[in-house]
């Protein structure tokens, strides 16, 4: 099934020449990116190993400051991590001593919702990410994707204008990967959020993207900023439908190319 | 093709119909690597190796010459030594202030230990202030002080108190730091990017993450703090299970020395055990799963 995307011309995020180095500046990690995120978008970040992508995204959140540059979020500067910019992390992270129920509620106790409309949107989301049987479970007694989808639930609680993902299903085995990736597809038609993803996983950057912003290794600098255009505005609900999509193979293969271009650049 | 893969199939029928073969598979059977037993199992074995024990002692106690059976005594003379104490010493007096010595200065050490080794895990520049002072002082053995404790304190329980929490209370700082900063980096960025305060991090998520392994620690440490206890009761002391062994020792009361030491191994056992259930049911989440 194909769903609309929805777009809109307004900036939400603004990367301005932001530059990021560590060990007192002999480390360029970042160099010199810029780039603007509309209102709605998923953007997938992609780019090999190490290339400085994840630096950028946790820049976002406000997890780490750039050195030089600055970042506007719905205009105001990024000073530090806040509850408009949801993020969920590779490693799982809801709360092992909560329930997954009391994990969603968490993020909206923070920010003080009453507790009725705690529940209720805490039930809404569990629904959403398929969790209502094991709601009152301890994280202990999940799988892996079923943590995961907890963070989501709970991201999402708080609603954020943006939502970071950093390599979200990169801990998952393949099967699940792909039921997660079918699935937030489907929570973004609902809950409509801009998006952005770190991935390696070139296919999973397709799938999910709006657009891809391809990073060079060390030191990290946009390398292309590919919009997919193959997909005419829209996105899918299954895997299939993309690969049956006219324009796929041909992105597919331009992605691994610069993949190796940068592989073999750091190799040389 | 088709013939190897006979062949194949016949060579394992022939080694799985060896009966010499089963044989040799099947006899390390209760010592393989990775095999769990159940509780009863585990009570088993338990049961057997305290028999084993106390059965070498009463051989040990049979085979010693006749003029020197009083200083190894038999394992019923202890227990018997032990009634005594209780029906005709007032030993549940010396008990008692041995428990209370034990747990009032472990509370001290506690409320010392664990918000000062959460703030050491949580916030560098508290770590780097304290952390030299600490591990040196982790090296410095707790008996020295006593000279100075006694000085300070006199004879007194807050002379044996303080040792007991000098003995441990350092230890159990370096062990509640490294519980803090086990605590995975990505839980705390989940709460920051939240927006939840400092303060609510430090309690509500590092100090709940941290709290199995802390309870853990404080299990361990408890031990630690029984060891000190006779040392502390040893010296200038009238009450206390360690002044009743030193008292035996005059004495060459063996029987009522050995008795005063089950009466610490009992008390320890016990607090171990309640400190298992204990956390058994205040992290419900931590249980490990079954099977």
């Amino acid at each position: 099934m194909k769903l609309k995307r929805e777009i809109s011309e307004i900036n939400i995020i603004g990367v301005n020449e932001v530059t990021k180095t560590y060990l007192g500046g002999t480390f360029t990690a970042v160099d010199n990116v810029s780039l603007n995120i509309k209102e709605g978008e998923i953007v997938a970040f992609v780019g090999p190993s190490g290339c400085g992508k994840t630096t950028v995204m946790r820049m976002v959140a406000g997890l780490e400051t750039p050195t030089t540059g600055g970042i506007q979020v719905s205009g105001h500067n990024v000073q530090g991590p806040g509850p408009d910019r949801g993020m969920i992390f590779q490693a799982y992270t809801s709360f092992p001593w909560l329930t997954a129920r009391q994990n969603v509620e968490y993020g909206m106790k923070i920010l003080g919702v009453s507790a009725a409309e705690r529940r209720e949107r805490a039930q809404k989301l569990l629904e959403e990410v398929h969790l209502i049987a094991a709601a009152d479970k301890y994280p202990a007694e999940l799988s892996g994707g079923m943590k995961q989808r907890v963070a989501i639930a709970r991201t999402l609680a708080q609603k954020p204008e943006v939502l970071l993902m950093d390599e979200p299903f990169g801990a998952l085995d393949a099967q699940v990967r792909w039921e997660m990736q079918e699935m937030m597809v489907e929570i973004m038609d609902v809950e409509k959020k801009t998006v952005i993803m770190v991935t390696h996983d070139i296919q999973e950057a397709i799938y999910m993207a709006d657009r891809i912003v391809f990073y060079t290794r060390t030191p990290g600098r946009i390398k292309e900023d590919v919009y997919m255009d193959f997909k005419k505005g829209h996105r899918f609900t299954s895997k299939e439908d993309l690969l049956s999509q006219p324009g796929y193979l041909e992105i597919e293969k331009q992605m691994f190319a610069w993949m190796r271009e940068e592989i073999q650049l750091q190799a040389a | 093709m088709n013939s190897v893969q006979g062949r194949k199939m016949s060579d394992t029928s022939i080694k799985a119909g060896n009966p010499e073969l089963t044989k040799k598979r099947d006899k390390p059977k209760n010592l393989q690597l990775l095999v769990t037993l159940s509780g009863k199992q585990t009570m088993t074995y338990g049961l057997i190796g305290a028999l084993v024990f106390f059965g070498l002692w009463e051989v040990a106690h049979l085979l010693t010459a006749e003029e020197a059976k009083r200083f190894l005594p038999s394992p019923l003379s202890v227990v018997q030594a032990l009634i005594t104490l209780f029906q005709e010493k007032d030993y549940m007096a010396d008990v008692g202030i041995s428990a209370y010595r034990i747990f009032g200065s472990f509370f001290i050490a506690c409320v010392i230990a664990v918000p000062l080794g959460i703030l050491m895990g949580c916030f560098a520049p508290i770590r780097a202030l304290i952390n030299p002072v600490i591990s040196g002082a982790r090296y410095l053995p707790a008996a020295s002080f006593i000279p100075l404790l006694l000085v300070w304190f006199g004879p007194t329980d807050s002379q044996k108190m303080a040792l007991l929490v000098l003995g441990v209370v350092f230890f159990l700082i370096a062990l509640i730091l490294d519980n803090t900063e086990a605590v995975a980096k990505e839980l705390i960025e989940a709460a920051q990017t939240m927006g939840a305060s400092r303060r609510e991090i430090v309690i509500n998520v590092v100090g709940r993450a941290a709290s199995p392994a802390i309870m853990d620690s404080m299990r361990n440490m408890i031990a630690v703090a029984y060891t000190y206890l006779v040392i502390a009761e040893i010296v200038a002391a009238q009450d206390g299970i360690g002044a009743v062994m030193m008292r035996a020792g005059r004495f060459l009361k063996v029987d009522v020395i050995m008795a005063g030491i089950l009466t610490i191994g009992i008390m320890g056992v016990l607090t171990d055990i309640v400190f298992r259930v204990a956390a058994h049911y205040a992290f419900p989440w931590n249980r490990k799963r079954k099977g």
